[in-house]
């Protein structure tokens, strides 16, 4: 029988696991804009573990900054120049 | 095909490494203990009988940021500072607004009045996260961080040139980045300022009273908790943090043809 | 005797080297400056992560979790609630350090985007290998 902490701790290790899915997708994705997205869920999944390991600080100012801000200002800077990684 | 390889060897590696690391789990996992200096820090951060040391604040976070280490705070602010200072050289003399004529800009009419809407709810949201953030979770970066959110969304969704006619400009950002960047200078040392006149020792960024100074800001006021100088410190970084970064979307969304056009004035 | 949750703990510090790995290739080998940003990110972020969960602090018993750290319940406390708070709360020093991290990344990922949108101004490319053709 699995304990609450222990429920908890395999919520988070499935989020980590799925997030370097994520990060995967996002280094190896030749189009840049799908690579934002991947990258942008990688985000989520963080801002989720830091709830999981009760730091509500960390998850206000990381909401913002890394699903909202880093996202919107990297596709303003490939909507301005090149949308596809040359091989 | 190859990605999908490359994506098991991946995990593979994951699961095969986890289970060699697990005999040095003991020395590098957190433990049911934690360190000396953390307990004192949550010790001390609301501790009404410990009147000469704790900050009055029940938010850890926040009294170690603005309080038992706040110097490291100052100058963090200053590499912040530093960093957008940094951002504005860079788009300086490219600050050219020719607004196309008869033109509708920015997206539908029905995305723009809920983004009238929300806009409004963000800044509320963050101006609620800054300003209680000696009580609850939150404070001035995530405040400030929370509410860059509103002015970034309106840009794209409206355009940049309906930010700059509501009267946003890059001059009034700077100032009030400015205005914030003095406040915290100020509070740095009020109570510095206050102990002079009486002739009483006091030190840089202090708050509450020290062993060997009395003197310091009031933990409430009218029954409302402030923890001193907290209060103040998350008011203006707010200020600070959301009037840089606006500056910074204001100079990035400066449409191309623009620059296009004043570099071709400059090659004739 | 390793239980469970050691194991579970060690799958997400090992999730984190991969990620940071990953981000460490992205950043040397992949030739598009935008990438490298992306990467950037990643890189930072995973940085911060580690010191989160340095900070975490494992449940004394399955029934008294561990606590965020802030005191909810301040207008009436007592010595034994505090004394409770900091035996169960979680380290709030990393978090007060993450918390700068965060946001001063920011500013400088940004002002990474703003020499990235000059280099395009003046090149045509953000390719480093054309780039580092173009020079001279």
């Amino acid at each position: 029988m699995l304990t609450y902490e222990e429920i908890m701790l395999l919520i988070t290790a499935l989020a980590s696991v799925f997030s370097v899915i994520a990060v995967y997708y996002a280094i190896i994705e030749k189009n840049l804009v799908r690579a934002v997205v991947f990258s942008a869920i990688q985000s989520t999944i963080y801002a989720f573990i830091y709830y999981m390991f009760m730091a509500p600080d960390i998850v206000l100012v990381y909401i913002p900054v890394a699903v909202g801000l880093y996202p919107a200002v990297i596709l303003i800077l490939i909507s301005k120049t090149e949308k596809v990684e040359k091989q | 095909m190859r990605h999908i390889l490359g994506l098991i060897i991946v995990l593979l590696f994951i699961i095969g490494f986890s289970l060699v690391l697990i005999v040095a789990g003991n020395y590098i996992l957190p433990s049911h203990e934690i360190g000396m200096l953390a307990k004192y820090y949550l010790y001390l951060a609301y501790n009404p009988w410990q009147r000469n040391f704790t900050v009055m604040s029940p938010e850890a976070v926040t009294s170690i940021v603005w309080d038992f280490r706040g110097l490291d705070t100052v100058f963090e602010t200053a590499v912040f500072y530093l960093a957008i200072i940094g951002s504005i050289a860079l788009g300086r003399g490219i600050v050219k607004y020719i607004k196309p004529e008869e033109e509708e800009l920015g997206l539908s009419l029905i995305v723009k009045t809920v983004t009238r809407i929300s806009a409004v709810m963000i800044i509320a949201v963050a101006a609620s996260i800054a300003l209680h953030g000696h009580l609850t979770p939150g404070g001035g970066f995530q405040g400030g961080a929370t509410a860059a959110v509103a002015p970034l969304l309106i840009i794209v969704i409206f355009s940049h040139y309906y930010l700059l006619e509501k009267g946003v400009t890059k001059d009034l950002m700077l100032f009030l980045r400015s205005l914030g960047l003095t406040g915290i200078a100020i509070v740095a040392i009020i109570v510095y300022l206050i102990a002079l006149p009486q002739g009483i020792h006091a030190y840089v960024l202090q708050n509450q009273p020290k062993p060997d100074s009395s003197i310091g800001l009031p933990a409430y006021i009218n029954g409302q908790l402030i923890s001193g100088t907290l209060w103040f410190f998350n008011l203006f970084e707010f200020f600070a943090v959301m009037a840089g970064f606006t500056i910074v979307f204001l100079l990035i969304t400066i449409p191309e043809r623009a620059f296009r056009k004043e570099e071709e004035g400059e090659k004739q | 005797m390793i239980s469970l949750s050691t194991y579970l703990l060690t799958i997400i510090v090992t999730s984190m080297i991969m990620n940071l790995a990953l981000a460490l290739y992205g950043i040397f080998f992949k030739p598009h400056l935008t990438k490298k940003i992306i990467a950037l990110t990643i890189l930072g972020d995973t940085a911060n992560t580690f010191a989160i969960i340095v900070g975490y602090r494992r449940w004394i018993s399955p029934h008294s979790p561990s606590r965020p750290p802030v005191l909810v319940d301040y207008a009436n406390i007592n010595q034994e609630d505090l004394v409770n708070f900091v035996n169960t709360a979680v380290d709030p020093l990393p978090q007060a350090l993450v918390l700068t991290a965060i946001v001063i990344g920011l500013a400088v990922t940004l002002f990474l985007v703003f020499l990235a949108l000059q280099i395009y101004r003046l090149y045509g490319t953000l390719d480093v290998r054309e780039i580092k053709r173009l020079r001279g």
